[in-house]
């Protein structure tokens, strides 16, 4: 391949994936600008890479990539500030506050709330399904689960959230009845 | 298999996850039988699409300008010596990297905000770039050194408290360490990086405002039940044109203008399971979807196809489905074999293989919209079976008295389309058709990357040389907003609109769409309501190796449209040059077939193909519910397996009912018509219902008495039931096929069947 035709393939992947890898990365870190560093990075060892490679998975690659490039990156700023296991435990489940940088008008949505109060891992699995639309065998890729962990982590979090749904007109009030 | 409601196989079932056919099957006679099951599945839809939505519609953060220019510079300059360099240092210095990283942070962050100089921030932002990977110092990383385990997630850092609004100062920063500096620094950045991104991505820039919510609430409606109409037109006053004597065929005129009623809601999908193949079941002598080793990986994506079963005709009469004229299925085998590779099973779609190629059937007589023709004899795979072919021919055009058009062309020239059989071959492709219109035409193109835009308004084909000049200033780059492009596309021909003339979008991609609209059920639903408007739609499918066949079949569908896959400009010069006509004229449009079997002389049938054309029985008289359209000239042909009523063959049949009498048979039984055949459509402008019914006979050919024509179309349907592995391929081998095609070849004007004869041979070598 010409430097040329590499350059562009990056930036067509740069102007594709940018802004959904910053958004899902800054899930992990808690943060968009480590997120963004995050994103930059990832690119940057997109462009070391050969695109024949990675042609044809290049959103699994991106995201796999990223996912723990992210990772690093807050570990190594949760060994500078360590947290005992239950102050960590009763942010990440209570805190809807967490994702303030996000949130704006889904502040209000009750989904949304919901759903910050899921463990972590069927936030992830239900962020890369929903937002990032990616199969289970994606999603299975990306966080190395098991597709069937996948599965379940998904079905476990969608059903909580729906148990704690209000009645809405979008949702059958008979079957939200019926569930709880 | 049991399944429990509470199953997560159920939730992978509503989000269209299951892969495994008798999975689904087990799923979904579960729900058939358990209300409970049902209303689970519709409550995890439905809290899908809600998250959907608002995850979908949560804001985008970019990368700041400068983020962007250092990847730019870094992808021009990939073998550089000083990467090498930097990355063999940071390796050996290992764990020191972090430290100096974070002192580096301290020191920019001192400055304080009005003194941090633009070079001082790439120190800043590239800082991390230099980080080395734990556990990969050397090497270039490959996909699986990156993709190592990741222990824990999220850490709490993520919730350490910034107050909005809140700018900490100098001497609080450094006492609590560099953590949150980095709002600050974040606002920054954004302050200088927000009026660049805003001018390169004017759609993208939601950090300022959000994006509207994405139209439409369906996950993907492909996983839904036909909504079920909120009213039913009543059909009355059916003018009902009939033709009868078809020369050549079996056909009878039976007089029309009436709709026989429904009987009872049969679902055609939901009868008694397949029954066994009726032979002894012969080794599958190829194992479709199977690839050869070394492959390359691809994301080509296929929608499962389940092969229609035998359905006895005491329960399931009537049998109903919407026409399909697309040929893309074809196009798309021949390029899988032309790489030496077997198609995987889901991109066989057996009727889009048989109507690629065009038959002689006699054109419509008088003003009639369609002829229809009938030939019926032994099924070759299966000497005991009748093999019905139904042909039916649109009425032509002439080209030279066509109406004007209003031609939109949307093309997708985003990065995935650089290589030569994309973009390029687009574009050759598009001049062929430009060449071909004239003074009455009006063509626009838009373009649909990472913004959408209209790079050509709508121009008279007087000036031609402008819009080729257009075509070829199209370079490919940027992502694919495919939802946008589709908006801007019906809005530019909207506002075009001839009444009375051919109003289309031509939309040429490779389906993969990524960023905006990208949910398949809303970009459905988006199109379904373009439709409306009354502009049709041709989806031109290019490409290779992340082709999404699912997604560009499901939106020709929904958007009144046809679809045809591109490989080759000799396949773009039968598309859109020899084809033109039925490519761009539409002659009717929610077309239908119902055809009702006679007990006395069918025990059980089955339609080859149109698989995810099934309609519901009731679903043929309402004139709401959205099926095929034909274009002029158009050919196209449905193939029956039908196990003859007085065969001894077995039918292994359920017990007699306990509560009910078999339904009667009406005196019309004893007429010995095999079955009777209904047409429905509509004009392509306004909702009038037409109505067209034949009533067939069985003049008990053998096979040896078959025409050209049946014979080529019994070899294509065995071919397809080869790729397949079909359950029902009988005898059917790929050297039949191949016998089976030679007879057939008939005169083959333009070499099409030929090219089909070199690919059943291809096959045979690929197997070996």
């Amino acid at each position: 391949m010409k430097r040329d035709d590499k350059a562009d393939w990056i930036q067509s992947a740069l102007a594709r994936y940018q802004g959904t890898l910053v958004r899902y990365a800054a899930h992990i870190t808690g943060d968009s600008e480590k997120a963004r560093d995050v994103v930059q990075d990832t690119f940057i060892r997109l462009c070391k890479q050969k695109p024949s490679q990675i042609e044809g998975h290049l959103a699994q690659w991106l995201f796999t990539v990223c996912r723990n490039r992210a990772l690093d990156v807050q570990r190594k700023e949760s060994r500078m500030e360590p947290l005992t296991e239950t102050q960590s435990n009763s942010r990440a489940s209570s805190e809807p506050g967490a994702l303030r940088l996000l949130e704006q008008e889904e502040a209000t949505s009750r989904v949304m709330q919901l759903l910050e109060k899921l463990p972590p891992n069927q936030q992830e699995v239900i962020r890369l399904k929903f937002q990032n639309d990616m199969s289970y065998r994606e999603i299975s890729q990306v966080t190395e689960l098991s597709v069937s962990n996948v599965g379940f982590l998904i079905h476990t979090g969608l059903k909580t959230i729906r148990q704690k749904l209000p009645a809405q007109s979008d949702l059958g009030s008979k079957a939200i009845r019926r569930i709880k | 298999m049991k399944i429990n409601p509470n199953d997560p196989k159920l939730t992978a079932y509503a989000l269209g996850e299951i892969q495994d056919d008798n999975e689904r099957a087990a799923i979904e006679e579960l729900l058939e039988h358990s209300e409970e099951a049902r209303q689970e599945v519709e409550s995890i839809r439905a809290a899908a699409t809600l998250l959907t939505n608002k995850l979908r519609s949560e804001p985008i953060t970019l990368l700041s300008e400068r983020q962007q220019q250092g990847i730019a510079s870094k992808s021009q300059h990939q073998s550089h010596p000083f990467l090498h360099l930097a990355r063999s240092r940071w390796g050996l210095v290992g764990g020191l990297a972090a430290v100096a990283c974070l002192i580096l942070a301290i020191n920019v962050s001192l400055l304080g905000p009005e003194r941090v100089a633009p070079d001082k921030q790439i120190a800043q932002l590239e800082a991390p770039t230099l980080l080395p990977t734990s556990g990969s110092g050397s090497g270039t990383p490959s996909v699986m050194e990156e993709a190592k385990p990741a222990a824990s997630l999220y850490s709490a850092n993520k919730s350490l408290p910034t107050q909005p609004g809140e700018t900490p100062s100098a001497s609080d920063e450094r006492a609590q360490g560099p953590q949150p500096m980095r709002k600050e620094k974040r606002e920054l950045v954004d302050a200088i990086a927000e009026p660049l991104a805003a001018r390169v991505h004017p759609q993208d820039r939601s950090k300022t405002s959000p994006p509207p919510p994405v139209q439409g609430t369906a996950l993907s409606s492909a996983l839904r039940f036909r909504e079920s109409a909120a009213h039913v037109s009543p059909a009355a006053g059916v003018p009902g044109g009939v033709i009868g004597g078809i020369p050549g065929g079996s056909v009878g005129g039976v007089p029309g203008g009436v709709v026989p009623g429904v009987i009872g809601g049969v679902h055609v999908m939901s009868g008694p399971p397949s029954l066994p193949p009726l032979s002894a079941p012969v080794p599958p002598d190829i194992a479709p979807g199977q690839r050869r080793r070394g492959q390359d990986f691809n994301t080509e994506s296929y929608d499962q196809i389940v092969d229609n079963p035998f359905l006895e005709v005491t329960q399931n009469p009537l049998s109903t489905f919407s026409i399909d004229v697309d040929t893309a299925s074809y196009s798309n085998v021949r390029r899988f074999l032309n790489r030496d590779m077997l198609p995987p099973r889901g991109a066989v779609r057996i009727e889009e293989m048989i109507n690629y190629f065009s038959y002689d059937y006699a054109a419509p007589s008088g003003s009639n919209t369609f002829s229809v023709q009938v030939e019926i004899a032994q099924a070759p795979w299966e000497l005991k079976h009748r093999l019905v072919r139904v042909g039916i021919k649109g009425k032509d055009v002439d080209l030279a008295k066509r109406p004007p058009s209003n031609l939109v062309f949307l093309l997708d020239v985003s990065g995935s389309m650089r290589p030569e059989n994309k973009l390029p071959l687009l574009k050759k492709a598009m001049r062929l058709l430009v060449e071909k219109l004239g003074e009455n035409d009006r063509v626009a193109i838009a373009v649909y990357a990472g913004a959408s835009g209209l790079v050509l308004p709508s121009t008279s084909c007087e000036k031609k040389e402008q819009i080729l000049a257009s075509l070829d200033r199209l370079q490919a780059g940027g992502s694919t907003n495919g939802g946008s492009g589709i908006k801007l596309a019906y809005d530019t021909a909207v506002s075009n609109f001839i009444a009375g003339g051919i109003n289309r979008v031509i939309l040429a991609t490779d389906g993969d769409f990524n960023v905006g609209v990208t949910n398949q059920g809303d970009l459905l639903h988006m199109i379904e309501e373009k439709a409306k408007s009354g502009v049709f739609l041709s989806v031109l499918g290019f490409g290779v190796g992340n082709y999404k066949d699912s997604t560009v079949e499901k939106i020709a569908d929904k958007g009144n449209g046809n679809y045809a896959y591109i490989d080759t400009l000799n396949e773009a010069r039968k598309v859109l040059v020899r084809e033109m006509g039925a490519t761009l004229i539409t002659i009717a449009k929610d077309v239908k077939i119902q055809i009702e079997f006679n007990p006395a002389e069918v025990k059980a049938y089955r339609l080859i193909g149109y698989e995810n054309r099934m309609l519901r029985d009731q679903d043929f008289n309402d004139d709401t519910k959205d099926a095929g359209e034909i274009g002029a000239g158009h050919t196209f042909t449905v193939l029956y397996e039908v196990v003859p009523g007085g065969a001894s063959v077995g039918v292994p049949g359920v017990d007699p009912l306990k509560y009910q009498k078999p339904r009667a048979i009406t005196s019309a039984s004893a007429s010995s018509e095999m079955l009777t055949l209904k047409l429905r459509y509509k004009k392509p402008s306004g909702q009038s219902r037409e109505l067209m019914e034949f009533a067939v006979y069985d003049d008990a050919k053998l096979y040896s008495q078959a025409s050209v024509d049946f014979r080529f179309v019994a070899a294509v349907a065995s071919f397809g039931m080869v790729l397949r592995d079909s359950p029902h391929k009988g005898n059917a081998t790929l050297s039949s096929a191949l016998e089976l095609a030679i007879e057939g070849k008939g005169e083959d004007a333009y070499g099409y069947r030929a090219e089909f004869i070199g690919l059943l041979k291809k096959a045979g070598s690929i197997q070996r």
